[in-house]
């Protein structure tokens, strides 16, 4: 694709942004194009399937609030993703590095008991992001030393992670009683919602605040997202990490280990789903159980990718799925529509992102119209 | 104790559980081998498995479902051909797609055919296609009780994968399709001057592929299971991506390889029934098959070498 010649410097300055935009809102809006017309072929109406899911999703407060609280571990496991991506490796297995992450932060915060927020809260999110990178090392080191594939032993490892923690919960971490589960996290260990900051008298001059399930993970997440934004632009780890993913021989060339680079990638990825299992659990549950993560890992592939697995990008895409998700249930019940439909699209905006000259095509038309306009 | 593990029934039970993961791997072998990474097979297994239960529920003949289970294997790994070859989309980002893409479409599909989430109605499942007495006593009737119970209690798609594995090996390595089709994973721009199409000597490949997952799909619901569950192939097309790159990039060499997994599983699953006797939880028997993969996969790759083009896109211009 070559640069606008025609216009301003401000004026190209938006095309570039267009240019790199326009790919993944176009992919975004071919998905739900093509969703509709499954809902449709399935005798549904669309439209009132998309009228519940906006309401399901932005339609008040609360479910705003739904919202972030979905998008909270997908900004996270899409950075995770991203940032694997950007070194040219595909942390398909996220969703084990999540569980480790969940499970390390219940079991210190469990260990913890009941203390101050400002000692269990740090010290929780550390374990689970030490979790994830441990969990992430051993795909790491035999990407590295030996070329095993990241995509069979990630996913692996996100089976044996799943058993893992399904053992545990089932044994050793097991509260008394008949529930697979653990005992409940002391408040202290826990995120508290967003709402909880206001008081009442706020919350009633100003409804907007009555976010209803959204917790403190959204500011984990968002901070995650610049802190490896910057990382990424300002940093020698994070400009190793791009060349390693541009080009593997000539970084190796320049003197830059790709091995340890390959490492240090998925260890970060890891880190970064490592914390999204965290706020799950701190956050939303309050504990650990089975099946405490509805695929957030996996979502996050199509997450990052929206992104085109840019740190800041992944804000706006999370928030995309976690309205798709956070509306899914409202969709089924109002308007009968099996939420399976949100999948479909999560899949299809995959095809279509991965599918770029498809999308390219309805891009150029755009510019050149775009173009004659600005002349 | 012993006595309990080392049965005949363990080595059967082998051989049926390595069924879909062998034919899969040996689908993932031939799409390899022309240059395309499938790493959908996981998903296309699940389409063929779902569609495979569908017609069988809506017809009751088993046979239909292996046909319906094919081609649904078929059609899905189309659009992974069409991605892949023809749009030169990243190969591993679209085969996710698909697997996500199976997943969501036969959830879908559950609740709008069938009104409710988890498992199917259980269907009429093909069974054993021999039936032979093992009568007497004595060594020989002992060995023959073996050699019964081990080779000659299976369905069809159990002896169909073995043919299939045969067959395969003899195309990929003494056909001119084969030469081919080895060539195209290789070094496309060559057999692309010699005038070949590699974009449809890819697409058969891929097409091929789809309907080896496909089988796999069948095998699993409509001789195995006799019903179908969401996702319940749960990591099963991985293992076969697995045991293509341990069997060599060969037909024969991963229909062995899936025996090894079978093997593994086979066992895992008998160990369960002694839980009283050796105390260890029922979630670490179930890793097994998970951590071999990952032995096997770290083992064997230094010495493998995969198909020069896998994975890159062709160029004609």
């Amino acid at each position: 694709m070559s640069e606008p010649r025609e216009g301003t410097v401000v004026q190209r300055r938006w095309m570039t942004i267009l240019q790199k935009a326009g790919t993944p809102v176009i992919s975004a809006l071919l998905a739900i194009a093509v969703g509709s017309i499954i809902i449709w072929a399935s005798g549904y109406d669309p439209l009132a399937a998309f009228a519940a899911l906006f309401k399901g999703s932005f339609g008040s407060p609360k479910a705003v609030g739904d919202t972030l609280l979905k998008s909270t571990p997908l900004i996270l496991t899409g950075l995770a993703v991203a940032y694997g991506f950007r070194a040219g490796l595909f942390n398909i297995g996220a969703e084990g590095q999540l569980f480790m992450g969940g499970l390390a932060a219940t079991a210190v915060g469990l260990a913890l008991g009941a203390t101050s927020w400002w000692i269990s809260v740090p010290l929780m999110l550390l374990a689970a992001m030490l979790a994830g990178a441990a969990w992430a090392f051993i795909p790491a080191l035999l990407k590295a030393r030996i070329g095993a594939h990241e995509v069979i032993t990630t996913m692996m490892f996100t089976y044996i992670g799943r058993y893992f923690v399904s053992y545990l919960v089932n044994g050793p971490m097991k509260e008394p009683g008949n529930i697979p589960q653990t005992p409940a996290l002391d408040p202290s260990a826990q995120l508290p919602r967003i709402a909880t900051l206001f008081s009442e008298g706020a919350r009633e001059a100003l409804p907007i605040l009555n976010l209803g399930r959204a917790h403190m993970g959204i500011f984990v997440a968002l901070i995650a997202a610049v802190v490896i934004w910057l990382i990424l632009k300002y940093t020698t780890l994070g400009f190793e990490n791009r060349a390693v993913g541009f080009n593997r021989w000539a970084s190796e060339t320049a003197g830059i280990s790709v091995q340890w680079t390959t490492v240090k990638a998925l260890c970060i990825s890891g880190v970064l789903a490592g914390l999204a299992g965290a706020t799950e659990v701190m956050g939303v549950h309050h504990r650990l159980f089975d099946q405490f993560s509805s695929g957030f890992g996996f979502t996050g592939i199509a997450v990052a990718l929206l992104a085109k697995n840019h740190p800041l990008g992944v804000i706006p895409a999370a928030l995309l799925f976690g309205a798709l998700s956070a509306g899914a249930t409202t969709m089924q019940f109002e308007a009968k529509v099996p939420q399976d439909i949100i999948q479909i699209i999560q899949a299809l905006v995959i095809f279509f992102v991965a599918a770029e000259e498809i999308v390219l095509w309805f891009v150029r038309r755009r510019q050149k119209e775009a173009i004659s306009h600005a002349g | 104790m012993l006595d309990s593990i080392i049965t005949p029934d363990l080595f059967a039970a082998a051989i049926r559980i390595a069924t879909p993961l062998a034919l899969a791997a040996i689908g993932g072998t031939i799409c390899e081998r022309s240059g395309v990474v499938n790493i959908a097979l996981e998903g296309i297994m699940l389409t063929g498995a779902f569609f495979g239960t569908a017609v069988v529920l809506a017809t009751g003949e088993p046979w239909l479902g292996v046909i319906a289970a094919v081609v649904a294997g078929i059609s899905i790994s189309a659009v992974h051909a069409f991605a892949s070859i023809n749009l030169r989309s990243d190969q591993t980002v679209s085969g996710t797609a698909i697997n996500l893409l199976a997943l969501g479409v036969t959830g879908f599909l559950m609740k709008l055919w069938y009104g409710h989430p988890g498992t199917t109605d259980q269907i009429k499942t093909l069974g054993s296609v021999f039936n032979f007495e093992a009568p007497g006593g004595g060594v020989l009737a002992e060995v023959w009780r073996w050699v019964n119970a081990i080779l000659f209690t299976h369905s069809p798609i159990v002896y169909l994968a073995i043919i299939i594995a045969i067959v395969a090996q003899w195309a990929v390595f003494k056909t001119r399709w084969g030469l081919r089709l080895r060539a195209l994973g290789e070094h496309p721009r060559a057999v692309d001057t010699v005038g070949v199409n590699v974009a449809r000597g890819r697409w058969i490949a891929v097409l091929m592929s789809g309907a080896l997952a496909g089988l796999a799909g069948a095998n699993l619901t409509i001789e195995q299971v006799g019903s179908f569950t969401e996702n319940m192939t749960n990591g099963r097309g991985f293992i076969a991506l697995a045991a293509n790159i341990f069997g060599r990039w060969t037909p024969i060499g991963s229909y062995l390889a899936s025996l090894l997994f079978g093997f593994a599983d086979a066992l895992q699953i008998k160990l369960q029934i002694l839980r009283g006797v050796i105390n260890v939880p029922p979630q670490f028997f179930q890793m097994l098959p998970y951590i071999l993969t990952v032995v096997v996969v770290a083992g064997v790759i230094g010495r493998a070498v995969a198909p020069a083009a896998s994975g890159v896109p062709y160029r004609k211009d």
